[in-house]
């Protein structure tokens, strides 16, 4: 008996260890690319992108690497981090010296932060001569925009597009009680004020924030009253106005800040919102998909305006959803900055040039770029009347549009679009009129100097500034008052001293007048 | 006479309240587990409406149709964790045991240096940023499946009480009497020790199992093949992903597939604890006092 149970032991350690497996590669004789790159030694490429793999990637990777293999000799491997705790993943991949070739950048994911830490390659002088092609195919602004201390660290993205929030509403209701057309906050708020009397059971406006913080109707405020109040402020209550950006100045306290308060006092005192908003966990793309939302908030830009559409329109045929985005009211937008979509290469690559020269295939060799957005022709989508059309559906196809996160890699000249995206470029071609380039999203605070003061800010907005915004306090000027002694307290002042003098030192450096 | 007749009353009374007491406790554990179970079957839109119920109020099969839309991927991972956990407690229940006798055995010279650097660790750990450089660039485990099975095999806490527990259960003189008898050490420990340490067998092994069958954290830092996952991360990460896809825009095509989020969590945690609840049964006599004999000597 002890013997089979040491023998099964043994055999469970030798089944463990059996799983390691090993992989050969053959030498090839020596070559150049067209560009004069040395690609004799034959290499696999450590290619890292957020999210999660689709179901059919290796059959995808066998492809690529068919290709790779005949045009520079190597192959790659494309691994993701999975959504769970991805920058806890994306750190600890840059910090441990891995030997990783490219790797995903965006603003979201602290480009700047990493980018001045030494976390990736400056580029600068390797792009011309490793991917010439590519080079040339990003133009100017996208190359400035990514700079950080005049040194380029990613290739960004080429495609335009916008995301800049607004609200959905429903339509149906809107003209079941003849509503003027919702065009204002007066509109907005005559619409609220009839559904929630005549439809029991409705909310008006909801939020699931983890930080206790209420701040979708002040992107109501801040998006159509204040022109000036650009997306992602106020930050640390600072803002600054599109005409003269380097003057950022105090928003909160001020008697637009006042103005705004007493507005949301009114709008939850009429009962737009719940009175436990605040402690609420029910998600609102839910609570809008069963009817009990009249108003969808909060990051709701044009390409989920579609993805809405289609999934209204499959549950709830009989409604109608409206969209209004802020920027009509403001006539401000800017398409996404050139750092919200990048690819870079990691400071511990082996193989900078040969990295380089195979993401300029993913780009502009039509052949890598379909395969790696689209899947197989044939097997995965079908390119239909100059539109993209999935074969099956998402439960049979293991491969769906731009299934592998593929959005920095995206070319305008090879993008297939779904019908119901048509929606979308309609906005696009508005907001195209009035577009003027993003000047702030490119600058990211470095908050190690402010630190402590930032920890005490955040629990001080969490604990005086959200029931403010949520309309919760009786006494707003008081309220107001209060929060501000306790935020100066926290060290407000040194954090806005010190912001002021990263943001200007970016201007300087990005050339912003 | 009076006396014992007061004492059965006094008895009766306890037993009364003591019956009370023990149910109302035993339907606060059993009823949050039935509203899970329920909710896993209830239809997505009427839990938004209307909460929770013990009975679904619509019944629907979504969630798991959900978790089940590609079988095959779900029963590999279940495959994968099945074979973690066995392998990992078999494996770890035998080199903790193993470490646990040397290190109460008093000949072992340095018994008490090794303990304490064995102890030590439990106070100071070197972090997760030098595990993960460990783990990836000196072992090179990144991606590969023994990842999931060797940081688990030896677990400082477990081995401290494997070592109390064998030192409690086992005499001394019985393994002097068995060199005497001619036994080599191996020997004693796979006769002897192995057999009278049972009880501390089953409750270490049950820390291990459940440890395997528990971990998600080593699947989401290391493996990055979807063919690779263990069970729980598999799902984890699927609640994960679908959250995620909800909050990201996507350009150019609309999905227009809404997850059933909160039932199919539900489902999740149906899944995930269904098989490991017929572990306990099993070892549920030597779980009880295994962990009280050990505790107590500790």
């Amino acid at each position: 008996m002890k013997r089979t149970l040491l023998t099964l032991v043994a055999l469970c350690l030798a089944a463990a260890i059996s799983f390691a497996g090993g992989t050969t590669q053959s030498q090839t004789a020596k070559r150049t690319t067209a560009t004069g790159l040395d690609i004799s030694q034959p290499v696999e490429l450590q290619f890292w992108m957020l999210g999660d793999a689709p179901k059919d990637l290796p059959a995808i990777e066998a492809e690529v690497n068919k290709l790779a293999m005949a045009d520079l000799n190597c192959t790659v491997k494309y691994n993701y981090t999975t959504w769970t705790d991805w920058s806890q993943k994306y750190q600890l991949l840059l910090t441990s010296g891995q030997p990783i070739d490219l790797i995903f950048t965006a603003e979201w994911t602290d480009y700047q932060r990493y980018a001045k830490a030494g976390a990736y390659k400056d580029i600068t002088a390797l792009m011309p001569v490793a991917a010439p092609v590519l080079n040339k195919f990003v133009d100017k602004s996208g190359w400035d925009g990514v700079k950080v201390g005049g040194k380029i660290y990613t290739v960004p993205a080429m495609y335009k597009e916008y995301v800049y929030d607004g609200f959905e509403y429903r339509e149906d209701l809107r003209k079941k009680y003849k509503l003027p057309e919702i065009n204002s906050l007066a509109t907005m708020e005559q619409y609220l004020e009839t559904v929630l009397k005549n439809e029991p059971g409705m909310v008006g406006i909801a939020e699931t924030l983890a930080a206790n913080q209420f701040s979708a109707v002040m992107s109501l405020t801040a998006e159509m009253l204040h022109p000036w109040l650009d997306r992602g402020m106020p930050q640390y209550g600072l803002a600054a106005d599109n005409a003269k950006p380097r003057e950022m100045f105090p928003y909160w306290g001020s008697a637009e800040h006042l103005a705004d308060l007493q507005l949301f006092k009114r709008w939850a005192d009429k009962g737009f919102w719940s009175r436990s908003i605040l402690s609420s966990t029910e998600d609102i793309a839910t609570m809008f998909q069963t009817g009990k939302l009249a108003l969808k908030m909060a990051g709701i830009n044009p390409n989920k305006f579609a993805t809405d559409l289609v999934a209204i329109k499959a549950t709830h045929p009989e409604w109608e959803i409206g969209y209004y985005p802020f920027s009509r009211t403001t006539g401000v937008v800017h398409p996404v900055h050139p750092t919200h979509n990048g690819y870079a290469v990691p400071a511990a690559s082996k193989n900078p040039e040969r990295a380089l020269a195979f993401f300029e295939k993913m780009v502009t060799d039509k052949r890598y770029n379909l395969l790696t957005q689209y899947g197989i022709e044939g097997k995965n989508y079908v390119a239909d009347n100059g539109y993209y059309k999935m074969v099956g559906d998402s439960n049979t196809n293991g491969f769906g549009r731009e299934s592998m996160n593929g959005w920095a890699w995206r070319n305008p000249e090879y993008m297939l679009f779904a019908p119901s995206y048509d929606a979308v470029k309609k906005l696009f071609a508005e907001f195209d009129k009035v577009a003027t380039p993003d000047l702030y999203n490119g600058f990211a605070v470095d908050y190690l100097p402010f630190q402590t003061e930032k920890t005490a800010l955040d629990s001080v907005t969490a604990q005086y500034l959200a029931p403010l915004q949520a309309g919760l306090v009786p006494d707003v000027e008081a309220g107001m008052a209060k929060f501000m002694a306790e935020a100066k307290k926290a060290g407000l002042e040194k954090i806005q001293a010190e912001y002021n003098k990263q943001w200007l030192a970016y201007c300087d450096d990005m050339g912003i007048k | 006479m009076g006396k014992k007749v007061r004492a059965s009353k006094d008895s009766a009374v306890f037993s009364a309240v003591a019956y009370v007491v023990l149910a109302l406790i035993s339907v606060a554990c059993i009823l949050p587990f039935l509203l899970v179970v329920s909710a896993s079957f209830t239809d997505e839109e009427t839990i938004a409406r209307f909460g929770y119920s013990i009975l679904p109020r619509k019944f629907s099969l979504e969630a798991y149709g959900f978790i089940f839309k590609f079988p095959e991927t779900i029963f590999r991972a279940y495959g994968i964790t099945i074979v973690n956990t066995v392998c990992g407690t078999l494996a770890g229940l035998f080199l903790i045991a193993m470490t646990g006798f040397v290190l109460q055995r008093p000949d072992c010279r340095y018994r008490n240096k090794i303990s304490f650097f064995i102890y030590f660790t439990t106070l100071f750990q070197g972090g997760l940023i030098s595990w993960f450089i460990l783990m990836t660039r000196y072992y090179h485990l990144q991606d590969h499946r023994l990842v999931l099975i060797l940081p688990g095999l030896m677990n400082p806490f477990l081995i401290i009480l494997m070592k109390n527990f064998i030192k409690a259960s086992v005499p001394h003189e019985i393994i002097e009497a068995a060199v005497i008898d001619g036994a080599n050490d191996f020997r004693i420990f796979t006769d002897i020790v192995l057999s009278l340490a049972k009880p501390g067998l089953a409750t270490i092994g049950l820390f291990l199992a459940l440890a395997y069958w528990n971990d998600w954290f080593t699947s989401s830092l290391f493996i990055s093949t979807p063919a690779k996952y263990s069970l729980q991360f598999y799902l984890y990460n699927m609640l994960n992903n679908t959250q995620a896809m909800r909050q990201m825009a996507q350009t150019g095509a609309a999905i227009g597939v809404e997850a059933p989020t909160e039932s199919v969590r539900m489902a999740m945690a149906v899944v995930c604890t269904g098989p490991i609840l017929f572990l306990y049964p099993w070892v549920q006599k030597y779980f009880v006092k295994g962990l009280t004999i050990g505790a107590v000597k500790g």
